[in-house]
């Protein structure tokens, strides 16, 4: 136990790069050195983190806490992953704060609100990404349903002023009854 | 605020998304729109704290809740954000046998789909805010085309970002 949770608390406070970067460091530490997990628990582990609410790699290093030490095996590797990192994120954003009257500071900060702002439209294409088809009829399809879903919660959104949480609902309603004809 | 209620909203935020960011729609709507706690700029600050360290995509959660409450804020923000990741482990035993059914893959496939839509709408007036001519909107593409086109690790591209920032700053 002691061992997981100081594993977790090293790659998750010294990866940079988001999750999929922080789940390549911990599935060669405990699949590929340690032997700790097997490789298909490690890929159901990253399956269901996928589908579970919240942040994907906090549910991750939840489930292969808990594959590993149980339930408390999953709070030592969510805390020790989690914790330091809060604790930095709060720092830098009080640092942020207090330079606001600094001219070359907030030129510095200023470039790195635009790259965000990049980085959000990024992440919008990896999440719609695999759910684009090709140009047969399946995949035209699977595009009708992209277009219909995402647009229409784009709009309802942005046009219509409709709160998340309704939509995001009826997307899952559509999702339901729109069934996925995939093999 | 209240505690509690800042812990409930991040709670509702985090519960309704499935990545880091994708909760940005709810928090924009709760923190932003409809309370008028944050500014639009304030919550992209939020985000570039949360993306400057190391550590998951969702920290800006606790950065926003350190905004709204101090630090008391930032511990409900911190248990608001890990708290949905512990719904893995029934999951584990529920999902784990259910998950190659079609109409559950489907609805979890809208569910994504409708989060898209959100952070395109979310996207917009944040990008807006970001924008501030010519030269962030070039930081933009190239920072889209580098997350998308190539491997390269996000906190180069902050720490380039930043670089550029200051750089154009000192030649105006």
């Amino acid at each position: 136990m002691k061992k997981l949770t100081e594993i977790f608390f090293r790659i998750g406070n010294t990866t940079f790069g988001g999750g999929y970067v922080t789940i390549g460091m911990l599935g060669r530490e405990l699949v590929d050195t340690r032997r700790w997990i097997t490789a298909e628990k490690f890929d159901l582990a990253f399956a269901l983190a996928r589908v579970t609410p919240g942040t994907n790699l906090i549910a991750f290093c939840a489930a292969i806490g808990a594959l590993i030490c149980g339930t408390a095996g999953a709070i030592g590797a969510v805390v020790a992953l989690t914790a330091p990192s809060s604790a930095l994120a709060v720092l830098i954003m009080q640092g942020f704060q207090s330079w606001q009257e600094n001219r070359i500071a907030m030129a510095a900060i200023g470039g790195t609100v635009a790259a965000v702002a990049g980085m959000m439209w990024a992440t919008i294409w990896v999440i719609l990404r695999p759910h684009v088809g090709g140009l047969t009829w399946k995949g035209m399809t699977r595009n009708l349903q992209v277009a219909l879903i995402a647009g229409g919660a784009f709009v309802s959104a942005r046009i219509f002023g409709i709160t998340p949480l309704p939509i995001i609902l009826l997307g899952t309603l559509i999702g339901f009854l729109w069934k996925d004809e995939r093999p | 605020m209240n505690l509690l209620v800042l812990y409930l909203l991040l709670l509702k935020a985090s519960l309704t998304s499935f990545s880091g960011l994708g909760s940005l729609p709810m928090v924009r709507n709760d923190f932003v729109v409809e309370r008028q706690l944050l500014t639009d700029h304030q919550l992209n600050m939020a985000v570039v704290a949360g993306r400057t360290g190391p550590g998951p995509y969702g920290l800006y959660l606790v950065c926003v809740a350190y905004l709204v409450g101090g630090v008391p804020g930032a511990l409900m923000g911190f248990l608001a954000l890990i708290t949905p990741a512990f719904l893995v482990i029934p999951l584990m035993r529920w999902i784990g046998a259910r998950a190659d059914i079609p109409r559950v893959r489907s609805a979890i496939r809208g569910l994504l789909l409708a989060s898209a839509g959100l952070l395109l709408s979310s996207s917009v007036p944040l990008t807006l805010d970001a924008f501030t001519g010519v030269f962030s909107a070039l930081l933009m593409a190239a920072s889209f085309a580098v997350l998308t086109f190539t491997r390269i690790d996000s906190a180069w591209l902050m720490l380039g970002a930043a670089g550029a920032g200051l750089a154009a700053s000192l030649f105006h």
